[in-house]
């Protein structure tokens, strides 16, 4: 087809505010602190062929996933989408990630053709199952997790399906909130789905598709332009979780990054054996990292689109943590994308090395709990992040969203006022940066004191034992610590924790810092001083580290003394 | 003082020139540009002031009141140059501020780099205290350690102070005896306690909005104090007025004690200017458009009323019309017009990214060395040299025959920079680099619009800012507004703006309750003590009862929401009634942003009220209202213009703004003045209104 250049550009700017639009919309009607507060959902515009057009700037990782949900969607429905309808799913079997996320898509239509579809995907706070909130880390099947939810119609021709509905409020503690988000990813469906038909209206249906297609091809040519000029070869990382929750043993994620031309293979054989905790990931979750990670050392302002997809051939093992089968658990999966980010990272810092960080904290520690007020269940699903790792030229950052979602937090206040906690810590460690001439950001923690008789708690976090690594000669992030205080007697808890809290405990969680990038004896002594100052490492670390001498009460650097300090670091070791 | 000999002067302190707008008592506009001195602010100021009254011929004493739009807020945060601060925190929270909200404004960039906190974590210091969520004091306050903090950080040199406690939104005693001890201890301390400044939920925004505020008040009274004296010095007696970010404008006295409100007080001037232009030419939903140099915003008007937002994030760069974006800037949590900002502006600079897309902005030549048709150096493309090539912009100068253009310069930096890699005529790029200008300005005014549910073609375009007008046109046809006013002096138009404002005080009181649960004592309370307090610090400023304007209104949402709508409602005791009527604006309001409502409990927030005291002489469009001092006189002509790539070049007439008549008048046609340039294309049509503006009327619209 004949493109206008200027054409083009309009309509991707158009479906690009579209997609935020969605988002915006659901960050205005949702109803629990997971949509609106973490901001833990996603929204997407996809072609008429479910082909992904355009993402919000909300949670990249659940988009690479879209694709297969759509064709489980295609071939539950084929013909029969009609106008009016929403069609959902959560079953990680049938396209969906893990029982939270209900995904949900809505047809557009015009002039009484499928021309497109509104995808929004939620966490919902609560889909029923063993735990509140519905996402331990230690159950062994998926029978335990929670509601499945095979390809349905919510809303068929504009009616809502009463029955699903009340099977829903039926099966989830807090059906208010479930409900009212799913009205939120509904309503964001149509606004999508609005503003849409208002470009047809405005270009002709078949000009737009011409250029929906064309901007599929032209991420894909920005993709492959940038891969063509990578060296061919392949590259392998490993990385692990720390363990399932059940044993020590630690579980390898093993990636072979081939570049072949303008084409990616990424192969996770060797990576661990599907297994019997809920760290299972599908394989559209794998998928997903894979593309996110190849996206994110991508140069430029490359569409977030299905064309970058086309570029990357994924290969798991079947029965694998990175594709499992019936009856595998996969609530705490983001665990498992966490490491397969970090896993893919390490393989492309050798193939970009100009583009990649050390290591982040390893992915967002969930705290679940939940438990019963006077009667009434509440149920607290709170994430904590994060630092990214130091980077080829810069440091990294700290107090920072997983680059691989765009996570927010819940206000103290928010928390508090809603359910029967107090935060009496959430700050920055000192001194938990890997070291590095560029630095890791530092790790953060958070202190939860529970006020209500007994609650449940799921801790998931990981990094107790598999420290964030750095690059090119940078030291390890510190690792995650968990703790949890009874009166004045404090004790060690592992990274996965499923148990009772009681009144008047307090759960400590200090997540890992990232990873620090280049040599720690080359960072620049000032640079050094300067964190010294700013209490983010103490003169003890600066010494230990970078060899650099800092008055630890003034921040004042001593240039002699550090000379000496690391001309001493630096000779060659001489026999005594 | 002779009524008929006084005058009021608006000034809108621009990056390079210093705008002067001065109305006299009988209605005639003068208008001034002088260069701004970013090294003495308030001289320039002065100069152009005095000068301006000595060609009308007033003397400095006839003046009543100056009106002031500042950057001074603005420009202290871009540039890092407020006083050094401290944080005083709840133990355990000292570095709320530095964590925020987590999230970055773009994704899939891994080389972001994140704002760096107003306070470093050195001077950010935590006492022991604390408060519940119910307001219940679990830990009092350690006095002696706050004093000891207190006086580590005069050591270390801090100016300046904000105190922040967990909770303090529901009980401030803790910040108060902190604040109360602090000042007594330390008297030379600036200080700023969250309570003083923004009393609501959210410890993060509270405490950055509290920071803001400390970090400068320093430089906000300085700036203050030494224009009130050079003012005084000059022989000026009259008040000194700032607007406030939200458009209303402040005494000079409550800006020293509160600039946070103030920090986007520089563009406000244009919106209200176009929203008392919009009630007197009986527009009922207007965007306002102002394009200038390097970014063009976009604001909505409805019924005569700016559109406000209650937070926003203040930063370098361009802000993103996407409002759920997080973490780009420094979150201000006080009310603000609501102005989305693209990065295109008349200095844009076209180029083509690595997948052969054209791209326009968001790099600017600024204005110096500005478009490569200044001849200063620049040969890069940008959107005003796509204009001089088509002939919309004049070849040869512009300002009146003041600022040389050569025509070559801008033709040559199209071929060879989008052109020639295109394989397009120059012609084609030139129409490409302002179509792409379009679209991303498009997206400002759908940000204000689309976003919240609201259809553009149900509004009038106002264009302003030195290159409004000549987009104004195609960006209506674009977005389907058959509608294009532009007002009289748009190019120094927020200048004219500051002197149509009220005085206004945005009050809230929290009053969270269901709707159906809710007692009518406490909503007619809550209300009652907003319209007393309001009543009395209007009264306070002189404002007698028959000049006191209140606009009640409540924020309300869906049990469970974070976000909330606000609705306006007419005072009256709280019965079936009332609440009846919350309810069905609420559901209306909900149905037309969100495209569905339910029957699920409706959660009332806040009350808020908008206490306005109308000025003696406000600006007026209307009747013996405004008159533009000095015809333009610029002679008639005719030269090669090019509309669109539609339209190719053809002879079109060239007018001042003084040949058009109400009679409208057909496209396509360019209207030039000193401040500004007009490009009416074809299929369209130009008139003068009531108030002095060029109406363009876009056909099949």
């Amino acid at each position: 087809m004949q493109t206008d250049p200027i054409t083009f550009a309009v309509i991707k700017n158009a479906l690009d505010s579209i997609a935020d639009e969605m988002a915006y919309t659901v960050l205005r009607t949702a109803r629990s602190e997971i949509v609106k507060d973490v901001m833990d959902y996603s929204a997407a515009v996809c072609g008429r062929d479910g082909s992904m057009l355009a993402q919000a700037k909300t949670i990249a990782l659940h988009l690479g996933a879209v694709p297969e949900a759509m064709a489980h969607v295609f071939e539950r429905f084929g013909d029969d989408i009609n106008p009016g309808d929403a069609i959902i799913l959560n079953d990680p079997y049938q396209g969906g990630m893990h029982l939270p996320d209900i995904f949900m898509f809505v047809p557009i239509f015009h002039d009484d053709a499928l021309q497109g579809f509104g995808v929004v995907i939620c966490h919902h706070t609560d889909v029923g199952g063993r735990v509140p909130g519905s996402n331990a880390s230690d159950s062994t099947e998926i029978y335990q997790e929670g509601l499945r939810l095979p390809v349905l119609k919510l809303y068929d021709r504009g009616k809502p399906n009463a029955m699903l509905f009340e099977i829903i409020e039926r099966n989830v503690r807090l059906p208010d909130r479930v409900i009212g988000d799913l009205k939120a990813q509904y309503a964001a469906c149509h606004v999508g789905a609005r503003e849409i038909r208002k470009l047809f209206d405005r270009y002709g249906v078949e000009t737009c598709q011409g250029y929906f297609s064309e901007l599929l091809d032209y991420a894909e040519r920005m993709t492959r332009e940038q891969i063509a000029a990578w060296p061919d070869g392949t590259w392998h990382f490993i990385d692990h979780l720390d363990n399932d929750g059940f044993t020590d043993t630690p579980i390898p994620i093993s990636v072979a990054i081939t570049v072949e031309g303008d084409q990616l293979i990424v192969d996770y054989e060797g990576s661990a054996a599907q297994v019997p905790a809920a760290l299972n990931s599908t394989k559209s979750y794998t998928n997903s990292c894979t593309y996110l990670s190849v996206r994110s050392v991508l140069k430029g302002d490359v569409p977030n689109n299905a064309g970058v997809f086309r570029c990357i051939e994924v290969r798991a093992p079947k029965a694998s943590i990175l594709d499992p089968v019936l009856p595998a658990a996969c609530a705490a999966r983001a665990l498992t994308g966490y490491r397969v980010v970090d896993a893919m990272l390490g393989a492309l810092a050798q193939i970009v090395p100009d583009r990649v960080p050390a290591a982040g904290e390893g992915g967002n520690t969930v705290v679940s709990l939940g438990g019963y007020v006077e009667g009434r269940p509440f149920i607290i699903v709170d994430m904590i992040c994060g630092a990214w790792g130091g980077r080829p030229d810069r440091d990294g950052v700290e107090a920072i969203t997983n680059p691989s979602q765009n996570l927010s937090n819940t206000p103290v206040e928010v928390m508090e006022r809603q359910h029967p906690v107090r935060i009496e810590d959430y700050a920055l460690i000192r001194d938990s940066a890997g070291p590095g001439k560029w630095r890791g950001g530092l790790g953060i923690a958070r202190a939860y004191r529970l006020l209500s008789p007994s609650a449940s708690l799921q801790l998931r976090s990981d990094r107790v034992t598999h420290q964030p690594y750095g690059l090119a000669g940078g030291g390890c992030g510190r690792a995650t610590h968990n703790t949890l205080t009874t009166g004045d007697k404090e004790v060690a808890l592992l990274g996965k924790v499923t148990r009772t809290m009681v009144q008047g405990q307090v759960l400590r969680h200090e997540q890992a810092g990232a990873g620090g990038f280049g040599d720690p004896l080359e960072r620049a002594p000032e640079h050094v001083a300067q964190d010294v100052w700013n209490d983010k490492i103490s003169a003890a670390y600066a010494l230990r580290w970078h060899g650099v001498v800092v008055d630890p009460a003034t921040g004042a650097l001593d240039a002699e003394a550090t000379a000496r300090e690391r001309a001493c670091r630096l000779a060659p070791e001489t026999p005594a | 003082m002779d009524a008929g000999r006084s005058a009021r002067i608006g000034v809108d302190i621009g990056g390079t020139f210093t705008d002067i707008v001065l109305q006299t008592a009988d209605g005639e506009l003068h208008q001034s540009k002088v260069p701004t001195r970013p090294d003495d602010m308030a001289a320039a100021v002065v100069e152009g002031m005095g000068a301006l009254l000595g060609s009308v011929g007033l003397p400095p004493d006839t003046v009543r009141e100056v009106v002031h739009g500042t950057t001074v807020g603005s420009n202290a945060i871009l540039q890092r140059r407020g006083a050094r601060t401290g944080l005083i925190t709840t133990h355990g929270f000292r570095d709320v501020l530095e964590i925020g909200r987590i999230r970055t404004p773009e994704m899939f960039d891994l080389s972001w780099v994140k704002p760096e906190p107003l306070v470093p974590r050195r001077w950010r210091v935590e006492v022991e205290e604390r408060i519940g969520a119910d307001g219940a004091i679990v830990r009092p306050l350690d006095r002696d350690g706050l004093l000891e903090r207190c006086a580590w950080l005069v050591s270390e040199g801090v100016e300046a102070v904000a105190i922040c406690f967990l909770n303090s939104y529901v009980n401030p005693a803790h910040e108060q005896a902190a604040r109360e001890a602090i000042s007594a201890a330390f008297p030379d301390l600036v200080l700023t306690a969250s309570c003083d400044v923004l009393p609501e939920i959210k410890e993060y925004e509270r405490t950055s909005t509290t920071v803001v505020n400390a970090y400068l008040l320093k430089e906000m009274r300085a700036y203050l104090e030494r224009l009130s004296e050079q003012l005084a010095t000059a022989g000026f007696d009259a008040p000194l007025l700032v607007m406030s970010s939200a458009g209303g404008v402040m005494g000079a006295g409550q800006v020293a004690q509160k600039p946070v409100f103030a920090v986007g007080s520089g563009p406000a001037g244009g919106v209200i200017g176009a929203a008392r232009l919009s009630q007197e030419s009986g527009v009922r939903h207007a965007i306002v458009f102002d394009m200038g140099g390097t970014t063009a915003k976009a604001s909505v008007v409805d019924d005569g009323a700016p559109m406000l937002t209650s937070e926003y994030e203040f930063r370098d760069g361009i802000s993103s019309p996407s409002r759920f974006v997080k973490g780009g800037g420094y979150m201000l949590k006080v009310p603000a017009i609501d102005i989305a900002e693209v990065g295109a502006g008349g200095g844009s600079i076209a180029w083509i990214d690595a997948g052969g897309l054209l791209r326009v902005g968001p790099h600017s030549a600024g204005a110096d060395p500005g478009p490569a048709a200044y001849g200063a150096g620049n040969g890069l493309p940008t959107v005003t040299d796509a204009n001089v090539h088509l002939g919309l912009l004049n070849p040869v100068a512009l300002a009146g025959g003041t600022m040389p253009i050569h025509a070559a310069l801008a033709t040559e930096a199209l071929r060879r920079h989008v052109a020639e890699p295109l394989g397009l005529s120059v012609d084609a790029a030139a129409h490409g680099v302002r179509e792409l200008a379009n679209a991303a300005m498009a997206r400002a005014i759908r940000a204000v619009t689309v976003e919240s549910g609201r259809d553009p073609r149900d509004f009038t375009l106002i264009a302003c800012g030195g290159s409004g007008p000549l987009h104004a046109a195609d960006l209506a046809r674009q977005l389907g507004i058959g509608r294009v006013v532009v007002p009289i002096m748009s190019g120094v138009f927020c200048s004219v703006g500051m002197l149509a404002s009220d005085v206004e005080h945005n009050l809230s009181r929290a009053l969270v309750a269901q709707l159906d649960d809710c007692a009518a004592e406490d909503f007619d309370a809550v209300a009652g003590a907003l319209r007393d307090e309001a009543e009395a610090v209007l009264r306070a400023e002189g404002f007698a009862a028959n000049r006191i304007g209140l606009g009640f209104a409540a924020d309300m949402r869906y049990l469970g929401q974070s976000a909330d709508l606000t609705v306006p409602f007419a005072p009256g005791p709280f019965g079936p009634d009332l609440r009846e009527r919350l309810r069905t604006d609420f559901l209306a309001a909900y149905h037309a942003a969100f495209g569905y409502a339910d029957d699920t409990a409706v959660e009332l927030v806040t009350l808020r009220v908008a206490a306005s005291g109308a000025r003696e002489a406000p600006l007026r469009f209307t009747g013996a209202g405004a008159r533009v001092a000095g015809a333009d006189g610029i002679a008639a002509s005719e030269r090669m213009v090019a509309f669109g790539r539609d339209a190719p070049f053809a002879p079109v007439p060239v007018v001042g703004r003084d040949a058009i008549t109400s009679t409208p008048r057909p496209g396509p046609l360019v209207i030039e003045a000193y401040d500004t340039t007009v490009a009416v294309p074809p299929s369209c049509s130009v008139a003068v209104d009531n108030c002095g503006s060029l109406v363009l009327t876009l056909d099949d619209l």
